[in-house]
């Protein structure tokens, strides 16, 4: 369907109006379907201080569908598990 | 070397932020000496302890390319073959007319190439050229690969970066119909009939509804005889 086939249904004549409304209903219609999935990747890397645990999510992101790690001895990625709660954090004795 | 990394890999999402945590267990019995030790109850949860290239995959859903040149539905060139090989700029077939009449390519259609060793990916068509259009030229380079695998060519939707009223609207014909009952209940909104524009949204959600249980092939069928308990 052309955004001028949709003005018409629709009764409006503001194309940059209908063009905004179409991007809007994509968003609500990915954010409660599938529709559509991307896939966003980041190396992992080895942790040295507190913030090393922190990736930033895509900017663009709607939904989540899952997130999975690179298994390099199999070479797939597997599918890991949500904490639902943020674990708190210890001091580590460094000398016990 | 990482393995079982869904036993030992965990995620908590935190704002924009997804932060990653690794069981200290069997396998792993090297804690690390940072500040960012956790405790919880029995298991101990560290920050991960290995780089791992392109280690960290997230699907997910964005808005992306909203508008195409072709509606969804005449996106239909398709081609297979085991003739098919690669050089230049370049893909060509050993059949006569194979992309244009048999296949249904057309210059400008973006295609996507699954199956070759070295191409696989998407590119755009510049022109047919050869004895009978047994070359199809890509405006991309492509890796010089022979002829043997089973490879699939496929044209995909090729984005509109600057609508207009003339562009596509990136999806099949139940969604885009949702999308204008969708504008509709926007313009009720923005007339304050409410009314209508919760009669309009709701249209929009049940065309949703529809178009997920019209990809599943599922049937319900409940007993209508005069003996049928319900």
């Amino acid at each position: 369907m052309t955004v001028l086939e949709l003005m018409e249904r629709v009764g409006i004549r503001e194309e940059t109006l209908a063009i905004a409304y179409i991007k809007d209903a994509i968003h609500l219609i990915q954010s409660n379907t599938k529709e559509k999935i991307d896939i966003h990747k980041q190396d992992i890397i080895n942790a040295h201080d507190s913030n090393d645990n922190v990736y930033i999510l895509p900017r663009d992101l709607i939904a989540i569908e899952n997130v999975s790690i690179l298994d390099t001895t199999a070479s797939k990625y597997r599918r890991i598990k949500r904490l639902t709660d943020q674990p708190h954090y210890v001091v580590e004795d460094t000398s016990p | 070397m990482s393995s079982y990394v869904d036993k030992d890999y965990f995620y908590y999402l935190r704002g924009r932020e997804l932060l990653l945590y690794k069981l200290l267990g069997s396998r792993n019995q090297d804690r690390i000496t940072q500040s960012g030790v956790l405790q919880q109850y029995d298991n101990e949860l560290v920050y991960p302890d290995e780089d791992i290239a392109n280690g960290l995959r997230v699907e997910y859903t964005r808005v992306s390319e909203p508008f195409v040149s072709e509606s969804l539905e005449t996106t239909l060139a398709y081609s297979s073959g085991t003739n098919i090989s690669f050089g230049g700029t370049a893909i060509t077939s050993t059949t006569g007319n194979f992309w244009t009449t048999t296949s249904g390519f057309e210059v400008g259609d973006k295609i996507r190439i699954k199956g070759s060793s070295s191409n696989d990916g998407d590119f755009t068509i510049s022109t047919f050229s050869g004895t009978n259009d047994v070359n199809m030229v890509v405006n991309e380079n492509i890796i010089t690969e022979t002829s043997g695998q089973r490879i699939i060519i496929q044209q995909i939707p090729k984005e509109v970066s600057s609508p207009d009223s003339t562009s596509h609207i990136n999806l099949n014909k139940m969604l885009s119909l949702a999308v204008v009952d969708y504008c509709k209940a926007m313009i009720s909104d923005q007339r304050g009939e409410i009314d209508k524009k919760e009669y309009y949204m709701k249209e929009f959600f049940g065309k949703l509804a529809d178009n997920e249980s019209n990809k599943r092939i599922i049937s319900v069928a409940s007993p209508i005889n005069a003996f049928a308990i319900k």
